[in-house]
């Protein structure tokens, strides 16, 4: 849910801490509000239960929980159905992106990114909120 | 042979006996008139002189019997006894009382001989010879006929005797036709019998030839023990399995021999697959759809290399690689076929990992050229804190080589992705001309500043194919930085878009260092760098063609090229042509 000053509200959750950081500077310059940054998906999946946040930042592989995994109980959870999923993975083939819009995400962003792409993006996400899932691949196979 | 053996053989002869044998009976017999005549007193020596001549003719007839039997090139002269014979006889005869004497009858023993003769005119002979003979005491004046029985005796004589000539001929004839027949079918069957002994020594030479060519495939197959050698014929039944194959499978020849059937080791479902590619319609009346499924390529006449999964007897399955043969008769039909099988599952295990590793380290790459990335793209877009010109030429340099990394990382990944066949493309009717442009004017400014001139050639027409733009382009990108990479200071690259056969064709041609023709076939291997490359220190490691040879056999294309060392090299891809285009 937004802040007390309307701004919508973001956790963010990845184990290599200088990407946590670059993307948290992304949000920033989305003008975005910060929750919560984590190094694994337990403690994320815990903060997003928590806040409630308008988009959750995940990244694939962590310990505890993987991003899709988070991704996926945030789906099955019925009072986290406003927020959205961003997955941001290393892995670029069609088969991983498959797995993340599988998984519940909104959007899917691979690595290595922009700062300010990332932040673009985010911003196009919030904007596209009604209109479907934003990615920086191709769309993903139908199911 | 024996030495009596021999010399019976070489004096009696059944049907042609020795000169010696012949004269016997007569000499015996002329002997024993002798005897008689000296043994009984009434029968006097009338003339001593005739008789002792007679017996002078006898010793002589004897002699050169003797002489012709033992001297072979003499014995066509023997012919002449019988006739010395009857004149020794005709003399004994004169000297024992003339035409009363007792032993005129043993004329008829030469005659025998002499009528024995093939040819008739020698019935005459004998005849003549008889006449002489008797008509001795005459010729010689020792007599002179007294009375018509004397003369009777001097013509009648000679006449029956040639009459006894004339039978003793005809049935020495008929004898002589007989023994010669029966020397044409004993020859006959010794021919026959030396057939017979031949075929049989051929027969048995077969025999040992094809038991050690058995010994051979025996010991071969035995000796196949990591490969599994299975023989079934046109049912699928079972006739050959080698100690490979109970290895693998883990029954023995017993148990299956005759008893169970190729496709029972396979995997139901793999077969139905394989059924449904071959269009098999559901309920064809086929033998064993099953079998067929397996050697349908084989029985048209092209061995087949397919993976199979086979199931062993444990119910355990291992992945193969099964070479399908066709086994034919001398006619050329079809009889079964050989089924030899690799078991895989380690290399495929192998290459799993190995794509797996490849893949793995380029995910985790990305991530730390993640950080140096944005973090330098901070660094730079700091409004706060501008760098300085020379700061930002450092991040510049740092920049490019991050992104060179960055582009080696892909490049794995994509060569991992090939390998474990992950690798998709998302085709759309896409226009080739302006993919080809982009990659140019890309390259361009790289051109430059290598200082070598660049130039491109698209019919205004568009041709369209059926691809995924973002890896034709990658392929695109991929031969013209190479082209530009191995081209000298000063050379030139050209790039022409054309259509050949209802293909699209495009030709990247270069003035460079060239590529040395034994190499040319490892190209488009993994990790391959041409030895001009490794010469000139040209950087790279080996991946760009064999990505690019990918993407364009993903294509259903295919990738040539043409090379001479110091003169220059040409790329050519051909693609399949989406529609018919007006150039």
């Amino acid at each position: 849910m937004t802040d007390a000053t309307g701004q919508l509200t973001v956790v963010v959750a990845d184990d290599d801490e200088d990407i946590r950081s670059l993307i948290v500077i992304a949000v920033r310059k989305a003008k975005l509000t910060l929750l919560a940054d984590l190094p694994e998906g337990i403690s994320a999946l815990a903060a997003v239960r928590e806040h409630k946040p308008d988009i959750v930042l995940l990244d694939v592989n962590m310990p505890g929980l993987t991003g899709l995994e988070v991704a996926s109980a945030i789906r099955a959870d019925p009072e986290l159905a406003p927020s959205m999923v961003f997955i941001l993975s290393a892995s670029v083939d069609d088969t991983a992106v498959a797995a993340g819009f599988a998984a519940g995400a909104d959007a899917y962003m691979t690595k290595p990114f922009s700062p300010n792409t990332l932040a673009a993006q985010l911003t196009a996400l919030i904007a596209s909120t009604a209109s479907g899932p934003t990615t920086d691949l191709p769309a993903p196979p139908a199911p | 042979m024996n030495p009596f053996s021999a010399l019976f053989r070489r004096f009696v002869f059944i049907d042609n006996p020795s000169p010696v044998v012949k004269q016997l009976p007569t000499s015996l017999a002329f002997l024993g008139a002798l005897i008689i005549v000296l043994a009984l007193p009434d029968l006097a020596i009338t003339d001593p002189t005739a008789a002792i001549s007679g017996i002078v003719g006898m010793v002589l007839a004897t002699l050169l019997a003797v002489t012709f039997s033992i001297s072979a090139p003499l014995t066509r002269l023997a012919l002449l006894i019988p006739f010395i014979d009857l004149f020794a006889i005709g003399l004994l005869r004169m000297g024992t009382g003339g035409s009363l004497s007792l032993f005129g009858s043993l004329v008829i023993l030469p005659v025998v001989w002499i009528a024995n003769q093939p040819e008739r005119r020698y019935i005459a002979l004998a005849g003549i010879g008889t006449a002489l003979a008797l008509s001795l005491p005459f010729t010689l004046g020792a007599m002179v006929p007294q009375s018509s029985a004397d003369w009777l005796r001097f013509t009648i004589t000679p006449i029956v005797f040639s009459v006894a000539a004339a039978i003793i001929n005809e049935m020495s004839r008929q004898a002589a036709g007989r023994v010669k027949a029966i020397h044409e079918l004993a020859e006959e069957r010794d021919v026959m019998l030396r057939g017979a002994v031949d075929y049989a020594e051929r027969l048995s030479e077969n025999e040992d030839r094809l038991r050690a060519a058995d010994r051979l495939t025996r010991s071969v197959l035995d000796a196949v023990t990591e490969q599994s050698v299975i023989g079934a014929d046109v049912t699928g039944l079972i006739d050959v399995w080698n100690p490979g194959a109970e290895k693998m499978l883990g029954l023995s020849a017993t148990q299956v021999l005759g008893r169970r059937y190729v496709h029972e080791f396979h995997v139901d479902q793999e077969l139905l697959a394989r059924s449904a590619e071959l269009n098999y319609p559901p309920g064809e009346t086929v033998l064993n759809p099953g079998f067929s499924a397996l050697v349908e390529t084989a029985r048209l006449g092209t061995a087949e290399v397919r993976q199979w999964t086979y199931v062993r007897a444990d119910s355990t399955t291992l992945t193969v690689e099964v070479a399908v043969t066709r086994r034919v008769d001398e006619q050329g039909s079809t009889v079964g076929y050989i089924f030899v099988a690799t078991d895989v599952t380690q290399a495929l295990e192998v290459s799993r990992l190995k794509d797996e590793f490849v893949g793995l380290i380029s995910h985790e790459l990305r991530t730390p050229l993640s950080s140096i990335l944005g973090y330098l793209e901070l660094m730079r877009d700091d409004e706060e804190n501008p760098l300085s010109d020379e700061q930002v030429q450092y991040l510049g340099v740092a920049e490019r080589n991050a992104h060179r990394l960055l582009r080696l990382v892909g490049d794995l990944l994509f060569t991992a992705q090939v390998g474990s066949s992950t690798f998709s493309l998302d085709t759309t009717v896409l226009e080739i001309g302006p993919i080809v442009r982009a990659s140019v004017e890309s390259a361009k400014l790289t051109a430059a500043a290598a200082g070598v001139d660049i130039n491109v050639t698209i019919p205004d027409k568009a041709i369209s194919v059926l691809g995924d733009a973002q890896r034709l382009g990658q392929a695109c990108d991929n031969l013209i930085s190479n082209a530009i990479k191995f081209t000298p200071r000063g050379g030139k690259v050209s790039v022409n878009v054309g259509i050949v056969d209802s293909r699209v064709v495009i030709t990247i041609t270069d003035t460079g260092m060239g590529i040395p023709e034994d190499e040319l076939d490892q190209l488009f291997a993994r990790f391959f760098r041409a030895s001009t490359a490794t010469r000139a220190a040209v950087p790279g490691v080996g991946l760009g063609l064999s990505i690019t040879k990918a993407i364009i056999v993903a294509h259903h294309g295919e990738l040539d090229v043409e090379s001479e060392v110091g003169v220059g090299t040409a790329f050519i891809v051909r693609l399949p042509l989406n529609a018919p285009v007006a150039v």
